[in-house]
């Protein structure tokens, strides 16, 4: 049992809060958090991308099927980047800006799910 | 006074009055690459046709030092005039007087359009350009805002209601656009938020440029709150006028036929060659609608949103339709959320506005995935398929590939009152793809054979030979007709020219339920 001291409009109220046992954490996690309409946000970039890079990411969950690019290639607007074989499509994966390859994260044969980060362009 | 100086005293009223907020508030409007409102009215409608209404109307707040604060025209301009001829009712908002807020008065300018528009059954466009609620006018300036909205709900489906951002539009502003049928918005000078920025930052720690929150390309790509997104203003009555020149005034005329030159009977080559012989591999299926619609003109709405799914107007022999179609080459076509909300609202426009609904259908299915079931892909699924079936304006289902299960269906399929169905012959309109259906009808077959591999492959080659056509359906009468590719303009032509006097009678009701 923990106790506050909370001010309310000059008012100080005294109040205990009880933490109810190991139920407690999973509460704290609210129900899945509005899933977002993803797939329209192709941008949805992870923490861990360095400042200022582009991130391409997978649109839908599908298996990696071929990569167009290498580290260090410098890639433009239009480009394409890999091939994603989803929905028993192949589907092309383009570059969004124009820059040189910084890190390709998949291999080929990875299944990725969508908003994981591809390929970072810096 | 005697009557010229009357005469005078009313010209000084106007000159002050249209002057807005000065030149020193218009010169500061410029240099944020914006027009005033009365320019931007000037430049949206042909020349010289606008009539500007109640421009001596003056606020009646007193509180907090306004009584003695001017606000010339109310902070905006409503009136009407013509677009491409065609009786159009506009308002705009202005800036440069206190900052084009909203109060009791200024509410009172917009619903008087609103009344006349709906009276009149001629589109309104509201130009908008505003701090958002004039604080010192309290619970009056609220009450403004909700009779707008009040007025935009009735109107919705009698007149086009177009809603055009220049400039701040937040908090309860937002809500008018939100209930109109098309909103507009212009790159670097609009935005549209519930609480901005420093809002946000207080609240939530989150740090976020009014740009990045609610810019043009926020809402026009990740939100689907706009439908259009303009270099500049110029640009952004550029598409203002196209679009309308597709749509009727009101719900009881039918669009605009127009002259355009191009032959009804045209056949187009090219089509027999354009899909790729691996039904895995994608293909533009803008490249199919431009060789099918009158001079290749598709006129997109909404092109930067969910675009596994393409919405937008042509014509056809001068007829306008409204087209629905899969993009097999983003995201394989299939549907998802975002692409079934955004294809339901249009088709629910075109209902409401006599616009005959084409659809070109490539579908894969629905998108798997926990996150489209978390997000309700089943209720915005199940837009479509109601945004369908409600719709009474002719149908045409054209199936260029794929049509499988669920979202065969869901693509205006002949049981959700398509009123012609046509495949090419390389459509598969089938319950599943070939490979999953083998998988699953000769299980036991291909586990028991010595080579599975092998008996898979021979067992998916043989449901593809069999069920990956048009005839299954075609022999069920689910599909009208089966046509070559090149054929597909004339046939759309015949088939509109049957359907256009289609008269579709269902049972009165208050309304449906759509599951929203």
């Amino acid at each position: 049992m923990k106790k506050f001291k909370i001010n309310v409009n000059g008012k100080t109220y005294e109040v205990e809060v009880e933490e109810i046992g190991g139920a407690a954490p999973a509460a704290t996690t609210p129900a899945v958090p509005a899933a977002p309409a993803a797939s329209a946000a192709p941008k949805t970039a992870p923490a861990s991308v360095p400042g200022g890079a582009e991130v391409v990411s997978a649109p839908m969950p599908g298996k990696i099927m071929s990569i167009k690019v290498t580290v260090g290639q410098q890639v433009k607007d239009g480009d394409l980047i890999l091939i994603l074989e989803a929905m028993k499509m192949e589907n092309e994966i383009f570059c969004g800006t124009a820059g040189t390859v910084k890190e390709i994260r998949v291999s080929e044969g990875a299944a990725v799910n969508p908003g994981d980060a591809l390929v970072i362009i810096g | 006074m005697g009557t010229r100086e009357k005469i005078a005293d009313l010209q000084a009223r106007s000159t002050k009055i249209e002057l807005g907020g000065g030149q020193k508030a218009i010169e500061k409007q410029h240099n944020a690459g914006k027009h005033t409102a009365r320019e931007r009215i000037a430049k949206l409608l042909d020349s010289g046709s606008f009539t500007e209404l109640d421009k001596h109307v003056i606020h009646h707040c007193t509180n907090f030092g306004m009584a003695e604060k001017e606000a010339p025209g109310e902070g905006i301009a409503t009136g009407y005039g013509t677009i491409n001829g065609r009786l159009v009712y506009v308002y705009a908002q202005d800036f440069t007087v206190l900052g084009g807020s909203l109060g009791e008065m200024h509410a009172a300018k917009i619903c008087k359009v609103l009344d006349l528009a709906v009276k009149m059954g001629a589109p309104v466009i509201g130009l908008n350009d505003s701090g958002g609620a004039r604080i010192q006018e309290a619970v009056n300036a609220l009450s403004g805002f909700g009779k707008i909205f009040y007025r935009n709900t009735l109107a919705s489906g009698v007149i086009p209601q177009l809603s055009v951002i220049m400039g701040p539009c937040a908090g309860g502003a937002v809500y008018s656009p939100a209930l109109t049928d098309y909103v507009f918005m212009v790159k670097n000078i609009s935005q549209m938020f519930i609480t901005g920025p420093q809002v946000i930052k207080a609240v939530t720690g989150e740090e976020v440029s009014a740009e990045e929150l609610g810019g043009a390309m926020t809402h026009n790509r990740i939100s689907g709150v706009a439908h259009f997104a303009a270099e500049d203003e110029e640009d952004c009555f550029g598409q203002i006028r196209k679009l309308l020149s597709f749509l009727p005034a009101n719900n009881l005329e039918n669009p605009p036929v127009a002259e355009t030159g191009d032959d009804p009977g045209r056949m187009d080559e090219s089509l027999n060659d354009l899909l790729p012989d691996n039904p895995n591999m994608a293909y533009n299926m803008l490249d199919v609608i431009t060789r099918v619609v009158d001079n290749g003109e598709f006129f997109q709405t909404m092109p930067h949103y969910a675009m596994n799914i393409l919405t937008g107007y042509a014509r056809v022999n001068g007829r306008v339709i409204g087209i629905i179609a899969n993009q097999p080459k983003v995201m394989a076509g299939c549907l998802d959320i975002n692409a079934s909300d955004k294809a339901a609202r249009h088709i629910r426009f075109c209902d409401a506005f006599n616009i005959p609904i084409v659809n070109f259908v490539d579908v894969p299915g629905y998108l798997p995935g926990m996150n489209q079931e978390y997000g309700g892909i089943i209720r915005h699924g199940a837009k479509l398929l109601y945004a369908y079936s409600e719709a009474t304006v002719p149908k045409i289902t054209i199936v260029t590939r794929k049509a499988y299960g669920g979202s065969y269906l869901a693509m205006c399929s002949c049981d959700l009152g398509a009123d012609q169905v046509i495949a090419w012959p390389t459509a598969e309109i089938a319950v599943m793809g070939a490979e999953g259906a083998a998988n699953i009808i000769f299980r036991k077959e291909i586990e028991s054979a010595d080579d599975s591999v092998g008996k898979r492959a021979e067992k998916i080659a043989e449901y593809r030979e069999r069920f990956a056509t048009p005839y299954v359906a075609a022999e069920n009468g689910f599909v009208d007709m089966v046509i070559e590719p090149q054929e597909t303009r004339p046939r759309l032509v015949n088939a509109l020219e049957m359907l256009a006097t289609k008269r579709e009678i269902r049972p009165a009701k208050k309304h449906g339920n759509i599951p929203l």
